[in-house]
């Protein structure tokens, strides 16, 4: 208790000698509503907890490398250059990682017929073998397309709930049974213009 | 039972079902009923109204219609990987008999029991596995072979 105490004074104390005004990131410059001129308030997640590395090149060549990733990207798209696709979708209330001709399981109905093909629309990352597109946090629906297919409208085996309080002569039992769908993931199309 | 005590198994599709077209996989329905029975009143009452726009709506499956001396009516179900399920239709009006065929229609043939993951991959890893040493610099610089003391 004491050791941890004293190590939060010491990231306190490190905290207060470095130079605050460096410190630029996103989330800051996005809010710019604070009176005393500080941009956002100070926790300890601010900043990382390792020691802040200038990078060794200068912003015009970080600009340039930039650039040239993205035409390296630019260019395999274009000429179709990629094998195989994942991408990582939300759905139902989760997320997925999808690849073509795989299967998932969602706990609730579609509103869909066994047979009909679905567009997944909300797309965080797309990734082939040499490189990843991370959306911000969605991805373009021009960019990616994912189809998938109902195969499967059915139920779950049948759950037993039970609750039981022990020498309070109480238990209770249910059986719950969920419908379940059955997706075929398609496929994962990326289209030629990135932007 | 608990998850433990009951069979289960992983999620899969027969034969790759969606991949290309989707096949519906109910192969076969029989309708066991009785003429007089009064427990088969929604099952008799199923056939004069249902049964043909069923039949219709799904081509790929055959309907069978059998009126026998019975006393429980049933409704068998035969899958293309060859399971077969039984349900029992006593006392069930025509649109409860409806809603259970449009069920079983809808289910490929595989066992109702827990299934351990609700995703199934055949490749699951593109980049490629992690292991210890992927994207790490070598500590050591490159390996050469040593030269003999001697030369």
């Amino acid at each position: 208790m004491s050791a941890s105490m004293a190590y939060a004074g010491l990231w306190r104390t490190c905290r207060m000698l470095l130079p605050r005004h460096h410190v630029l990131s996103p989330a800051a410059i996005r809010t710019q509503s604070s009176a005393s001129g500080d941009l956002m308030p100070w926790t300890s997640l601010s900043r990382p907890p390792w020691p802040e590395q200038p990078s060794p090149y200068s912003a015009e060549e970080e600009q340039s490398r930039h650039a040239a990733v993205v035409s390296t990207v630019n260019q395999r798209i274009n000429l179709r250059d990629f094998g195989r696709l994942f991408a990582v979708v939300h759905f139902a209330g989760r997320q997925w990682k999808v690849t073509g001709e795989d299967l998932i399981l969602i706990e609730n109905h579609i509103e869909a017929e066994c047979g009909e093909r679905i567009r997944m629309e909300k797309v965080l990352l797309v990734g082939a073998e040499d490189f990843t597109l991370i959306g911000r946090p969605l991805l373009g629906k021009e960019l990616v397309r994912i189809e998938a297919t109902v195969i499967e409208k059915t139920e779950s085996w049948p759950k037993v709930h039970m609750r039981f309080w022990k020498r309070h002569r109480f238990q209770r039992k249910r059986i719950i049974i969920q419908p379940q769908t059955v997706l075929r993931i398609n496929g994962i199309e990326l289209a030629p213009r990135l932007t | 039972m608990t998850s433990r005590g009951t069979p289960s198994r992983f999620l899969r599709s027969v034969l790759q079902n969606g991949v290309g077209r989707y096949v519906c996989q109910l192969k076969r329905i029989s309708i066991v009923f009785s003429k007089k029975a009064q427990s088969s009143l929604g099952a008799r009452d199923f056939i004069e109204e249902g049964v043909v726009d069923y039949a219709n709506k799904n081509p790929g499956t055959v309907v069978y219609v059998s009126p026998q001396p019975c006393r429980v009516p049933k409704i068998v179900a035969e899958y293309l990987n060859g399971n077969v399920r039984e349900e029992t239709i006593t006392s069930k009006t025509s649109q409860q008999i409806s809603e259970l065929l449009t069920k079983l229609t809808n289910q490929s043939g595989l066992e109702i029991i827990r299934i351990r993951k609700p995703f199934h991959t055949d490749s699951p890893s593109i980049q490629g596995l992690w292991h210890p040493f992927t994207n790490r610099p070598p500590s050591i610089g490159p390996l050469r072979p040593q030269k003999p003391d001697s030369q």
